[in-house]
């Protein structure tokens, strides 16, 4: 009677193997699973689910097999995404609020649905498109009288078809940003174990062989627990262009801290490009001169950068190219890479951008001094390879074309 | 209860049905999956914020079914073999020295550890809950390590040639708070649950059982300002069950007048832990939020 059940829930993107599937028939055998709708919904959804961010896409499948929902198409979840960061709501008098219109139900999902097939971008603050913060009427946090909420369903109640439906789990979704564990367990490789830790711990075989020698006398030998010795140096843009990429940066950064195992991980910020300073805080409000910080490099310190790299040219290739305030330096930034690329041996960029744009003279300018990886988990793989020296694994320059219809935006009349 | 050799869960009719316990209050996903977990014989890997009552769980269980529990508390140092047993080598080698006891008897020298116990104990037809709580602080490959003894429900003591074996199995229930993710072939075996925040009737009957004899108007005034507090964006740490039921204790201490509550946040810190969301709840007119619902 559930076989269709199987597949749908595999369509809608759920990893159900035939383990988990003869599990849900196991318990439906034992009679562990009641007589009732809910408890059916619960228990499936737990022998199949392994993370909170599958519980959306098991609400979808349920919804469609139980009550013939359709699965919603991808643009939706796009549209989703655009919402996960909403602006601060705007505050407006009455008089403004009155002035919006006001619809009722019906022609309001008319509405979302052709703005839905019109809008290709992310809005914040507007009045018109689906955004956050605004007062169009479709959207999140905004202000308008009778809007639609997109992005939270109501709760629904009682029935397990309503449940569903009401995709309450949507927040935890997961697979727009990149997998940390996958992250973690490629900056594991990046180590240099040696006996040089404070904790001590027994060494056996010595202890043995001194107490052999003592005539049987015991004798503990200890010796220094066996510790991960690789320290990293990251550089971070945390310049405006880099915004889009917030998630993708957060994800690597807190996989470098919890399962990296690293002896010491020293964070430095910069704008765009580095000139003679970089920062120790995100809100770079505290600097420390880069000649400092390449001084104080201990050997064997491992270098990555994250970063677009993608500027305007004479940003990095002119004498006091900076665009911030402040920040001037006489030296032109690439300069001031090429004096960080002498100073560590092993040494990566990642760059979150696609590879296809890498061809832009900055980025080239960049890649050329510092190895050059996509921010995937790939990447991060070959950029770990690389550090550890085990031959340049940097991927093959292709220069793909931008804008697959060939017509290029840029390319004016 | 006798049983034939080899790995038997429960059989259908004794299927235990957990009902939660007069001081555990569990909607109806989470009796469903624990019932089910304990019939499967699968391990429970519970998720949730922090403070809605994962390890208490574990405790409630316990308590529901009338068994004993056996806590394996995961730190970053822990390592599978330490939970299966460890073999005291300095005890013994300094037994050899001083001729205390008889140390070709290896066994006194087994320590079994939590999951080791729990299986040994199963072994004996007594069956157990053992709590595995936090996995997710032990180093990444840990979960891995457990899976052929989590399996198998099996292990041998390699110094003395002993085989442990569960008939029984024990109930497993794991916490991980997400620190890190766990991998994909330990997931498959697991009866997942996340524990979701619970919904107002929910939180208005847990409060309850905490603070049996609390004024009702306290109780839905303070509600109300929580839930508040909760629906606001970008909160690092959103406060839970455990904090509302602190803060509860501290509204109730200071003997503070209802009606007052709808104007001010009093004790914000025992609800928000991070200096930035006790400045986001400052330039917050809560009594905004209440209009626009």
């Amino acid at each position: 009677m559930f076989a269709g059940f199987h597949s749908i829930l595999r369509a809608a993107g759920l990893p159900v193997g035939v383990g988990e599937w003869l599990a849900v028939v196991e318990a439906l055998d034992r009679g562990a699973i009641g007589p009732s709708m809910p408890e059916f919904y619960h228990v499936t959804r737990a022998l199949v689910c392994r993370d909170e961010g599958d519980f959306d896409r098991f609400d979808q499948a349920f919804a469609a097999f139980f009550q013939g929902a359709t699965l919603p198409e991808p643009v939706h979840a796009l549209i989703h995404s655009w919402l996960d960061s909403p602006l601060e709501k705007p505050l407006l008098s009455p008089e403004e609020l009155a002035a919006l219109e006001s619809y009722d139900l019906e022609t309001l999902r008319k509405l979302y649905e052709e703005r839905l097939k019109e809008q290709t971008e992310r809005h914040d603050g507007g009045s018109h498109w689906i955004g956050t913060g605004g007062t169009s009427p479709f959207g999140q946090g905004g202000q308008h009288p009778t809007g639609m909420r997109v992005g939270e369903g109501a709760s629904g109640r009682g029935q397990a078809v309503s449940m569903a439906k009401a995709r309450r789990f949507k927040n935890y979704r997961s697979d727009i940003v990149l997998d940390t564990r996958q992250i973690a367990v490629a900056i594991r490789k990046l180590r240099r174990l040696e006996h040089k830790s404070r904790r001590l711990e027994l060494d056996m075989d010595a202890t043995i062989a001194a107490t052999s020698r003592n005539g049987g006398e015991i004798e503990i030998i200890e010796r220094p627990e066996r510790r991960n010795q690789a320290r990293i140096v990251l550089m971070l843009d945390a310049g405006g262009s880099m915004d889009p990429h917030v998630r993708t940066v957060e994800a690597f950064f807190s996989a470098m801290k919890q399962g990296g195992g690293l002896r010491e991980v020293e964070t430095y910020y910069f704008h765009n490009c580095v000139y003679g300073f970089v920062y120790t805080d995100m809100a770079m409000l505290h600097k420390k001169p880069l000649p400092d910080v390449l001084r104080s490099v201990p050997p064997h310190t491992y270098l990555v950068m994250v970063g677009d790299g993608w500027m305007a040219p004479r940003e990095m290739f002119s004498p006091y190219g900076a665009i911030e305030y402040g920040m001037a330096d006489e030296v032109p930034g690439i300069d001031r890479i090429a004096e960080i690329a002498a100073a560590f041996d092993r040494r990566a960029w990642l760059n979150p951008i696609p590879d296809n744009y890498w061809g832009e003279s900055t980025i080239a300018a960049l890649a050329s001094l510092v190895p050059m990886f996509p921010m995937t988990v790939q990447g991060m793989i070959d950029a770990v390879a690389t550090l550890m020296g085990q031959g340049d694994r940097r991927p093959r320059p292709v220069r793909k074309p931008l804008w697959p219809s060939g017509d290029d935006p840029f390319d004016g009349p | 209860m006798t049983l034939p050799t080899g790995i038997a869960p429960w059989a259908p009719d004794t299927l235990a049905r957990w009902n939660g316990t007069p001081t555990y209050i569990a909607d109806e996903a989470l009796k469903s999956t624990v019932s089910v977990a304990i019939a499967l014989g699968r391990p429970l890997l519970v998720k949730g914020e922090p403070g809605t009552g994962k390890t208490l769980l574990a405790r409630a269980i316990a308590e529901g079914l009338g068994l004993e529990m056996l806590t394996w508390h995961i730190k970053s140092t822990t390592r599978a073999q330490d939970g299966l047993y460890l073999y005291d080598t300095v005890a013994r080698l300094n037994d050899a020295r001083f001729g205390d006891r008889d140390v070709r008897d290896i066994a006194q020298y087994i320590k079994l550890g939590p999951l080791g116990e729990a299986f040994d104990r199963a072994g004996k037809d007594e069956r157990v809950v053992l709590l595995i709580d936090e996995i997710d602080k032990a180093d990444l490959e840990f979960p891995n390590d457990l899976l052929h003894e989590l399996d198998a429900m099996r292990f041998r003591i390699a110094e003395t040639g002993r085989e442990v074996v569960a008939h029984l199995r024990p109930i497993v229930i794991i916490t991980s708070n997400a620190e890190k993710e766990l991998p994909d072939a330990f997931l498959r075996r697991c009866v997942f649950h996340y524990i979701d925040f619970p919904s107002e009737e929910l939180l208005t009957r847990i409060c309850r059982v905490h603070h049996p004899d609390i004024d009702d108007k306290l109780l839905t005034a303070a509600l109300r300002q929580f839930i508040k507090i909760r629906t606001l964006a970008e909160l690092r740490k959103r406060p839970s069950t455990s904090e509302l039921i602190d803060w509860l204790a501290g509204l109730r201490l200071s003997g503070i007048d209802p009606e007052k509550l709808e104007q001010t946040v009093p004790f914000a810190g025992v609800l928000l832990k991070q200096e930035k969301d006790t400045q986001r709840l400052a330039r917050t007119d809560l009594s905004r939020i209440g209009n626009r619902r």
